[in-house]
């Protein structure tokens, strides 16, 4: 199985936009809209960039990566964040050795897909 | 087999968390054969470790390799600290990674590495944080200025997260806020630049 790109928001329209972006430069999207879905998603073997939101009903983004540590789910997943909080609330602290970016609601399109782009060739 | 240096070789140590992997990519490339050894601890999962070394060996004229434990430090060189361990230098000559708790949150930690820097007549000691979350690096750029060292941060508007270096900047100890097109320059500047075959 490839690597591809799990995009984790409560918000539909940013997972079909950002589904439509990704698409559009051949890479493959799933998408989840909760943190449960997302640790659904790597018990079930996910490898690849997951882009996660901050804030979400029930787990929120820092939650969700805490519950993937817990469960040894890390492994050949690199997680970044995609979210509208300009400055990282204190979670990001104690996560900082498994988040390897940020990127900031509003997002440039084409800043998006490189920046995906290039993680993924981390995990070939 | 690595030569030994003669004299104390210049030292670079560079931080970075968050948003660090394409920072230190703007940052090497186009990096020339510095007259010094560089030292990167980013903060990552282990299995980014070889993809890391090799993006950023792909973008500079410097060697950039994986620290293993007891490698002495070659002039030109580029050392990436593996994960899950912390890496000291010893008489800032040689490696040494060891096993410890995490500081700040993280193993390796920038501050662990850039104490471990030790004063040395002629030698120019030098240390940046980029981007990232949290105040790691902090403690060790104000030991670097006590030292004598050279201080840099990244600046706010091309930071990922400017929390590292908001935090080693309000320290008082830094020298310089600058892009990372900047510290290249500065790098070049302050080191100067070699030919393999000058070493």
């Amino acid at each position: 199985m490839g690597h591809a790109v799990l995009v984790v928001d409560d918000d539909a329209s940013v997972l079909n936009t950002v589904r439509r972006i990704l698409e559009m430069h051949d890479i493959a999207v799933e998408t989840v809209e909760s943190g449960d879905g997302c640790i659904q998603k790597l018990k079930e073997g996910f490898k690849g960039v997951v882009l996660v939101d901050v804030v979400m009903p029930g787990m929120d983004g820092w939650d969700t990566i805490q519950a993937a540590v817990d469960g040894e789910l890390t492994q050949h997943v690199i997680f970044i964040m995609l979210t509208g909080k300009e400055v990282p609330d204190a979670k990001m602290d104690y996560l900082k050795e498994y988040v390897l970016d940020y990127i900031i609601k509003p997002f440039d399109a084409k800043k998006l897909a490189s920046v995906v782009k290039e993680y993924l060739t981390y995990l070939k | 087999m690595p030569k030994t240096l003669k004299e104390n070789p210049n030292i670079v140590i560079i931080g970075s968390s968050a948003g660090g992997p394409r920072i230190l990519k703007s940052l090497f490339t186009g990096m020339p054969f510095l007259n010094g050894c560089v030292l990167v601890v980013q903060h990552m999962p282990k299995f980014v470790n070889e993809s890391l070394c090799g993006m950023l060996d792909g973008c500079t004229d410097m060697t950039v390799r994986l620290a293993e434990d007891g490698d002495k430090l070659e002039r030109g060189h580029v050392y990436l600290a593996p994960s899950e361990i912390h890496l000291e230098l010893e008489k800032n000559r040689a490696i040494r990674l060891l096993q410890g708790e995490k500081v700040n949150f993280v193993c390796p930690s920038v501050d662990v590495a850039m104490k471990s820097v030790k004063k040395t007549p002629g030698a120019l000691l030098i240390g940046i944080v980029l981007t990232g979350m949290g105040k790691d690096g902090a403690e060790g750029i104000q030991y670097l200025k006590e030292i004598d060292g050279i201080t840099m941060a990244q600046d706010k508007n091309t930071s990922v997260i400017f929390s590292m270096p908001r935090e080693a900047a309000q320290t008082g100890a830094v020298d310089f806020i600058c892009t990372p097109n900047e510290i290249r320059e500065k790098l070049v500047e302050l080191l100067g630049v070699m030919t393999p075959v000058n070493i």
